[in-house]
């Protein structure tokens, strides 16, 4: 379970970052991408850049008008016989949810994958109102035993191995545990069987909401998605108001990109459709159904046309598998819920420039991500216009990044802007340099541009270029005389000017 | 329109890469083209615009294209990071309305990264080099997803004379560069870096040709650094070369 | 209230006036459904797909049911199953084979307990889609839904008319209220260093045995 950040320290976090740990999740993501280009190959590229740009399209379209969605889905679940509520706020929706459980006297609840009761700490809110929360997925079910937050969106235990998992079910369940999946399996099976027949309340998340009909669309491979929402007689779930989709139809899209994106599945083992309670006693389900609706800050990122893009994710974790950063630093580096560069751009919009301004500058912006997702999220263009938030503020967010980096780059701009300076500048460089330079390098900066040289040499500064150019031709050498005299002149005067100042302060 | 190709040398090119502009200037003449440098040249601003600082970069986009509007024919950069700059922000940051944006939208039209100009405008692969050497290749991140180059450098590569182009493993994998990115999480920067550096040396090939200054810079440290004897070179030095 | 709140939110966000119906969705985010083949093909392309998520198939002509019953009694050990009560299930007397094979019958409306201990669940298929092995099971007063998730062995019994071609046209057949829930194999995690382990906590087995068509 992850804790809400107060502030998020990316480069303290990657300096933690334990030496093994990228080689297990590189594992995963190598895994995860080539049995993703089997079955995208499988479709032909023609047919899924068809479905992405349709995906792109139906999400855009919700979001637009999200509103009216909103208001007729909220009609047909209640049609349906089950209840909606709407969250402003982690606090509010914890809050609804533990009065709903209140109101059941409600012990022990078990609770499918859910990345939006994450968002909101709700097990931590349970927790402390007396009732026990079981993850059954069997990922969260083992770094709620670790006490960890997840490392990757679609497999949250990948940064352990079968030997940590095995001393982890030792320690903790009290039970003899081999180092063996299949092993594992089976004692995570065993001990939740027991949870899930003997649970008051099955709390869930929703991978969709289709407005048309007020269905909440659950993916899973595990059967545990099934069994929260079907063996309790109260089943609650919390989805943030972005899931939404217009109609069935959307999904014959946007199942087809999901599982391919995110396991490199055609179809995930079970895709629940429920609408509502169940229609009748003999059919079994849970006799009461809510639907905790949340907001949390995404109104707020409707706001901005370019960053509101960031709701089109569909929550397949490919962006993840496909970054390099990701790959090289892991999902707790970026310190909340939502990792990589989805986490890089939809944490900062959440939680605010103050708490996550770190995030949008995680990135090289090599472009990967947007290549690969499967609803098309720009996600470079989206990191760039965060930075400008955290940096120079928006109408969005004021600044949140200290002053002194635009003032610092109000000076540097200026030699940008006055091409003799800058010419100046070049040439000044080539001098200023000299007691650093070892051959072609220059093996080690002052700070702050000492963070370059901790990982590789810099390059000499050599620019001469123009100097090349103008000597081909009478009117370009002509020119060369002029910049040179114009030096001298300049660094005569220089010179005049702190002679004479400093034989005013001797005389003083 | 003329065959003029405006240099537009890029500050990180004209800092660092001299040999390199040399050679642009050689390799255009070789196919005909009439060079002229628009001296007022400084950088395009792209540094700041990623950064977060889109105020502070219209000062030298300004300045940027006082310089080059006025001039006639291609605007060439050995850059695709800063063709792109130019070709897909500089109509933003001068909407309809402003005094510059048509300054900026005629720009975008003529304005291309090297191996694009050769390739899609010239239509040439194979400008006359000679370069008997195994040779491989990292697709920089702007020239590849940026301007959707993803064969062009390669062909231009396979039209050498007696170069043996050789697969680079995770060649589309970004070497970590990602311009302040590179100082503001070195640690992270490193490892893809160290992690480039060592496919380039598993490779086999004796030299590393990249299309991007930036992604040279990161890799030739990073090669030197290794004590690896791999030699890293711009495209346009391999098509320059008749060795 | 929170929900005039969030919804006054997201429509100052979008810049729009109160109480729109959405239009319909643009026709570009729409793309055409797969195409079918011809039905055989279509069939064994089913199967095909359902063994590829290791699910295990027959084809049974006329007269076969018994004797394929009395192998998965065996070979799966079965001693306890429940059954949907459709007029299908009823017609074709799955209860009165497996009970003459020894198996004790528990009704599907017993307690969830008494479910989770039975080893085999008999379902029919309201739908089932080639491309991807997948079946489609309503939920209903007569097909209760724990019949096809607690116990460990999970027998669909598949006429050939459910064949659809694609997600989209099942959809526009069962969309409305009432659950339904898309079956593809049986239940599956990589969550252990990415090591496929079969059978979680859903049915470890999924057999799909395809009946002679009516």
């Amino acid at each position: 379970m992850s804790e809400i950040p107060t502030h998020i320290d990316f480069r303290a976090n990657v300096q933690a970052v334990r030496p093994e740990m990228p080689a297990s999740v590189q594992k995963a993501t190598a895994r995860f991408l080539g049995t993703r280009a089997n079955v995208v190959g499988e479709l032909g590229e023609a047919r899924w850049q068809q479905l992405r740009q349709a995906g792109h399209d139906i999400r855009l379209h919700t979001l637009e008008h999200l509103d009216g969605y909103l208001a007729l889905l909220e009609q047909r679940v209640t049609e349906a016989g089950g209840h909606v509520h709407w969250a402003r706020d982690a606090a509010e929706a914890n809050r609804i949810v533990l009065e709903i459980a209140a109101r059941h006297g409600v012990k022990r609840a078990v609770k499918a994958k859910s990345m939006a009761t994450e968002e909101i700490g709700l097990n931590h809110a349970l927790a402390e109102a007396g009732i026990s929360v079981l993850e059954t997925d069997l990922g969260e079910f083992i770094i709620q035993l670790a006490g960890v937050g997840p490392s990757h969106i679609i497999v949250p235990a990948v940064h352990l191995t079968k030997e940590g998992i095995a001393r982890l079910f030792t320690e903790k369940l009290g039970v003899d545990a081999p180092a063996d999946p299949f092993a594992l399996a089976a004692i995570a099976r065993r001990t939740l069987r027991q949870a899930f027949l003997e649970a008051d309340m099955g709390i869930s998340g929703a991978n969709f909401l289709v407005a048309e009909t007020g269905t909440l669309v659950i993916v899973s491979n595990e059967g545990n998605g099934r069994m929260c929402t079907t063996l309790p007689r109260l089943h609650v779930a919390v989805v943030g108001i972005d899931k939404v989709v217009p109609d069935m139809e959307s999904l014959n899209v946007l199942l087809k990109l999901l599982p391919r994106s995110a396991t490199g599945q055609k179809m995930s083992c079970y895709i629940s459709f429920i609408t509502g309670p169940r229609g009748s006693d003999g059919e079994g389900g849970p006799q009461e159904f809510h639907l905790v609706l949340l907001d949390n800050g995404r109104t707020r990122i409707l706001q901005d046309e370019i960053a509101r893009q960031t709701l089109l994710c569909i929550r397949c974790g490919v962006c993840l598998n496909v970054c390099p950063v990701y790959n090289h630093v892991g999902g707790h580096a970026y310190g909340f819920a939502y990792s990589g560069p989805i986490g890089a751009i939809l944490s900062p919009q959440l939680l605010g420039g103050k708490v996550a301004g770190d995030l949008p500058f995680a990135s090289s912006l090599c472009g990967a991500c947007a290549e690969y997702c499967p609803v098309k999220i720009p996600i470079p263009e989206i990191l760039i216009q965060l930075r400008r938030r955290v940096v120079e503020g928006d109408r969005v967010e004021g600044p949140s990044a200290p002053p002194v980096i635009r003032v610092a780059a109000g000076v540097g701009g200026l030699a940008f802007r006055l091409p003799w300076l800058y010419e100046f500048g070049t040439q000044v460089l080539k001098v200023a340099q000299a007691p650093l330079r070892r051959d072609g390098w220059l093996p080690a900066l002052p700070p702050p541009v000492n963070r370059w040289t901790l990982a590789r040499p810099f390059p000499a500064f050599a620019a001469d270029f123009r100097q090349w150019w103008r000597s081909r031709t009478p009117a370009g050498r002509r020119k060369m005389q002029q910049r040179r005299i114009g030096a001298v002149a300049l660094i005569a005067a220089a010179v005049g000017l702190l002679s004479w100042l400093l034989g005013r302060r001797g005389r003083q | 329109m003329t065959k003029k190709v405006q240099l537009f040398i890029t500050c990180l090119g004209e800092n660092f890469f001299s040999p390199v502009l040399r050679d642009m200037v050689t390799v255009l003449e070789r196919l005909g083209l009439q060079c002229e440098m628009p001296e007022g040249q400084t950088c395009c601003g792209q540094p700041f615009y990623n950064s977060g600082l889109q105020s502070q970069t219209v000062g030298p986009a300004r300045q940027w294209l006082k310089v080059f509007a006025p001039t006639e024919g291609y605007i060439v950069a050995p850059s695709g990071s800063c063709a792109e700059f130019v070709r897909h922000r500089y109509p933003e940051l001068f909407p309809p309305g402003t005094p510059e944006h048509a300054a900026a939208e005629d720009i975008a039209g003529r304005t291309f990264e090297f191996s694009e100009f050769l390739t899609k405008v010239l239509g040439a692969t194979d400008v006359g080099a000679r370069f008997p050497h195994k040779v491989t290749y990292h697709a920089s991140c702007h020239i590849l997803r940026g301007l959707g180059l993803r064969e062009e450098p390669k062909r231009l590569l396979q039209a050498v004379r007696g170069l043996e182009l050789i697969p680079l493993p995770e060649e589309e994998t970004c070497c970590g560069f990602g311009g302040i990115f590179s100082v503001i999480y070195p640690e992270v920067s490193r490892a893809m870096m160290d992690a480039k550096v060592r496919h380039i040396m598993a490779s086999g090939a004796e030299v590393v040709v990249v299309g991007e200054p930036g992604c040279l810079m990161n890799i030739a440290g990073g090669l030197h650094k290794a004590g690896s004897p791999i030699r890293p070179m711009h495209l346009i030095q391999v098509l320059a070369a008749q060795e | 209230m929170s929900r005039d709140t969030i919804l006054a939110d997201v429509r100052t966000a979008l810049g729009r006036a109160a109480g729109a119906a959405p239009p319909p969705v643009p026709a570009a985010a729409r793309v055409p459904p797969r195409q079918p083949g011809d039905p055989a093909a279509e069939l064994a392309l089913l199967l095909a797909e359902i063994k590829k998520v290791a699910g295990k198939t027959q084809v049974l002509q006329e007269g076969e049911l018994a004797a394929a019953l009395a192998g998965l009694v065996q070979a799966e050990e079965i001693k306890k199953a429940t059954c949907w009560q459709t007029p299908e299930l009823q017609a074709l007397g799955v209860e009165r084979l497996l009970a003459d094979l020894g198996v004790e019958i528990v009704s599907p409306y017993a307690d969830k307990e008494a479910l989770a201990a039975c080893d085999l669940g008999v379902t029919g298929v309201d739908a089932a889609l080639p491309e991807t092995g997948t079946l489609l099971l309503r939920g209903g007063a007569d097909r209760p839904r724990p019949v096809s998730l607690l116990p460990r062995v999970h027998l669909a019994l598949l006429r050939p008319e459910a064949l659809r071609a694609d997600l989209g046209p099942a959809f526009a057949e069962v969309k409305g209220p009432g659950y339904f829930v898309c079956v593809t194999g049986p239940s599956r995690t990589a969550d252990i260093e990415l090591t496929v382990t079969i059978g979680v906590h859903g049915p470890q087995a999924l057999y799909v045995w395809v009946l002679p068509a009516r």
